[in-house]
């Protein structure tokens, strides 16, 4: 083994991440080039798709988000998709943000180390890594036929209450393991210091856990919300409607529309119009890719500008 | 609290995007519409071919403007989907690309559902391989088998087919077109659960696969596809490539890919055009239906009038997304089935 003098100058240049000898160099751009050819496909992708969808914008503005699916490429529109998508979501966030970071306290602060707790805490892992059509057959199974159609009666359970419920279980597992781990990153010292002023488990948690974790909890759950918004395949088999045309009945309200109409989502939208025979549905789909990313990117956004918030209060 | 009036901030913004979103889906509130307290009530279910569901769309988009009290949805996941889902009373409409099959009969009588069909536009199944193929030009249906039957297995070349071609030759059973170009045969087709796949087992092959004696309708070695668009992308990638789609996806990449004309066993060599699928004279020619429950014709007058609107004004929609409109006196037939049972 070769030996080496470590001198002050050496440590000082590895720590500030300077290079030290061939090996370092070689191996910084090996590291570099893996992430410029990552970096290639996304920007190639998105050069692609927003060039390619450049002409829609262009010819039809904003309408081509605000109108209605139609047979006719001149005429159809995103707005059921995006109406569909922004639901979906609401339950991902009103059900399964709130369910989630419970789980994971309980799992985190209150459950004692048992045989049990061991168990649950490795299957809401496997959960996790469950494919998402298995979850849309459960939201088929449960949801759609199950609970709406059956229990509840109603003529079609393939409603946007479906669809949310089967997005909500998809989600719940990553929510509850992106939690457990911003608890578990919360340093003791927080929780004995607490209990040593004499503050109660749950005065602890509510004063010093939860704030010192709330920034991570919410960096999981807008990874949680945007893994929920791209999903389609689980959709398709909940009942989201694969189409060109559907629309209610005139004077349908907000709530009938959730409830008991017919639903579908951006990516599902861009799916069927990929398989379009007109030449113009490919301009079509590239501009609803473009629109998906950006309703994405603005979701993302809200969430991260509260987190910083959050973060700020601290 | 500092803390809950955060969260309140954020689920006012959550619902202002849902208000805003909301707004343009929902239309202002009417007073004709339909109830649809009960759900079943002002909704019209259609679901079967992909291949038809863009007419039954642009029907129903037009009939919507005339009707905007009646809900309706449109979704093609495949003919075989679609009678599923009608026989098992779930749909008002079926969108066939194929005539009923007899286990699909025998499910809608299982469930009382009783039904008329109607046929309402031809769709010719365009043979295609890239435009950078010069050395095909026609083929006919003992081709077709030597190239895709059952028996093709394993052929990696075109040329692998002349024996077969020349056996089926000796039969009878045409593959005159033999001997084809030592060059790869790359297939890429729709997959057995598309109508297509079905109608084109049924018009260029069955016969050949009665006379051989074979139980499987084609090779399992080709590429399939549910989406005619990869398959079109396929075929113009590949200047020896081979495959079959709708008469639509045909004309919409005529820049890409090119029809190869299709001779029924008389030398004739047909290329699908509206004037030939029309008239017969292009060998693979179908026709596309819509299965309508009866009962549900009873139950909602409205579904009624559209169907007499589909058959009238809607009937044009087929030319528009790019089949074959039925010629007078066959959709005449159409319309005196349909007066018979409920229009």
């Amino acid at each position: 083994m070769a030996t080496r003098t470590v001198t002050a100058e050496l440590v000082h240049r590895s720590l500030t991440r300077r290079r030290v000898g061939a090996v370092d160099t070689v191996v910084a751009s090996l590291l570099l080039a893996a992430l410029l050819a990552s970096l290639a496909v996304l920007v190639t992708l998105l050069v692609d798709v927003v060039a390619k969808s450049v002409p829609v914008f262009a010819e039809r503005g904003f309408d081509v988000v605000t109108a209605r699916l139609s047979p006719r490429p001149e005429a159809t529109g995103l707005i059921q998709g995006v109406f569909g998508s922004v639901v979906l979501s609401l339950f991902v966030i009103v059900a399964a943000f709130p369910l989630g970071v419970a789980a994971a306290v309980y799992l985190e602060e209150y459950a004692r180390d048992t045989r049990l707790t061991r168990f649950l805490v490795s299957n809401v892992r496997n959960l996790a890594g469950v494919p998402s059509i298995v979850y849309g057959l459960l939201g088929l199974g449960l949801f759609v036929k199950l609970i709406l159609e059956q229990l509840l009666g109603q003529d079609s359970g393939r409603t946007l209450v479906a669809g949310g419920l089967t997005l909500t279980v998809l989600v719940l597992p990553i929510m509850v393991i992106t939690s457990q781990e911003a608890l578990r990153a919360v340093p003791l010292e927080l929780r004995e210091a607490s209990y040593g002023v004499g503050a109660t488990r749950w005065e602890t948690l509510r004063h010093h856990v939860l704030p010192t974790a709330a920034p991570a909890i919410l960096t999981g759950a807008v990874l949680t919300i945007a893994r929920a918004f791209g999903e389609s395949a689980p959709l398709l088999l909940a009942g989201a409607v694969l189409s060109n045309f559907f629309a209610p009945a005139e004077g349908a309200s907000l709530l009938s529309l959730v409830t008991s109409e017919k639903y579908t989502a951006l990516p599902i939208v861009i799916f069927n119009w990929s398989r379009q025979p007109q030449e113009e549905f490919v301009a079509l789909t590239a501009a609803g890719i473009v629109v998906l990313l950006v309703v994405l990117l603005a979701v993302n956004g809200a969430a991260i500008v509260t987190r910083d918030r959050f973060e700020r209060r601290r | 609290m500092g803390t809950l009036k955060r969260w309140s901030a954020l689920a006012a913004v959550a619902a202002l995007v849902l208000a805003a979103c909301g707004g343009g889906a929902a239309e202002p509130v009417g007073t004709n519409g339909v109830s649809t307290g009960d759900g079943s009530s002002g909704s019209i279910e259609v679901s079967g071919s992909s291949t038809v569901e863009p007419v039954t769309a642009l029907v129903a988009e037009r009939f919507n403007q005339a009707n905007p009290g009646v809900a309706i949805s449109v979704e093609g996941p495949g003919t075989g989907d679609g009678f599923q889902r009608f026989c098992a009373g779930e749909t008002d409409i079926a969108d066939a690309s194929r005539l009923i099959k007899d286990a699909e009969r025998e499910a809608c009588a299982a469930a009382g559902v009783d039904w008329v069909e109607l046929r309402i536009a031809f769709d010719g199944i365009s043979v295609i391989t890239s435009v950078d193929n010069p050395e095909v030009a026609c083929l006919d249906l003992g081709d077709l088998y030597a190239l895709v039957g059952p028996e093709s297995e394993g052929f990696a070349t075109w040329a692998d087919a002349d024996a077969l071609a020349a056996e089926l030759d000796a039969a009878g059973l045409g593959g005159r077109h033999a001997p084809y170009p030592d060059a790869p045969l790359v297939i890429t087709a729709p997959g057995e659960e598309s109508g297509t796949f079905d109608a084109f087992v049924e018009l260029a092959l069955d016969e050949i696969l009665d006379a051989r004696g074979q139980s499987e309708p084609t090779r399992a070695d080709y590429q399939a596809s549910a989406n005619d668009n990869v398959i079109v992308d396929n075929i113009a990638s590949n200047p020896t490539s081979l495959g079959w789609v709708g008469f639509a996806f045909y004309v919409e990449n005529q820049d890409v890919v090119k029809a190869i004309a299709v001779d029924r066993g008389d030398g004739d060599c047909v290329e699908p055009t509206i004037a030939s699928i029309s008239d017969g004279t292009y060998p693979l020619a179908r026709s596309l239906y819509l299965y309508v429950n009866l009962a549900k014709v009873a139950e909602k007058p409205y579904l009624a009038d559209f169907i007499t609107f589909y058959l009238e004004d809607g009937i044009t929609a087929v030319a528009e997304a790019g089949y074959v409109p039925l010629p007078e006196a066959l959709i005449a037939e159409t319309k005196a089935t349909w007066a018979e049972v409920g229009g």
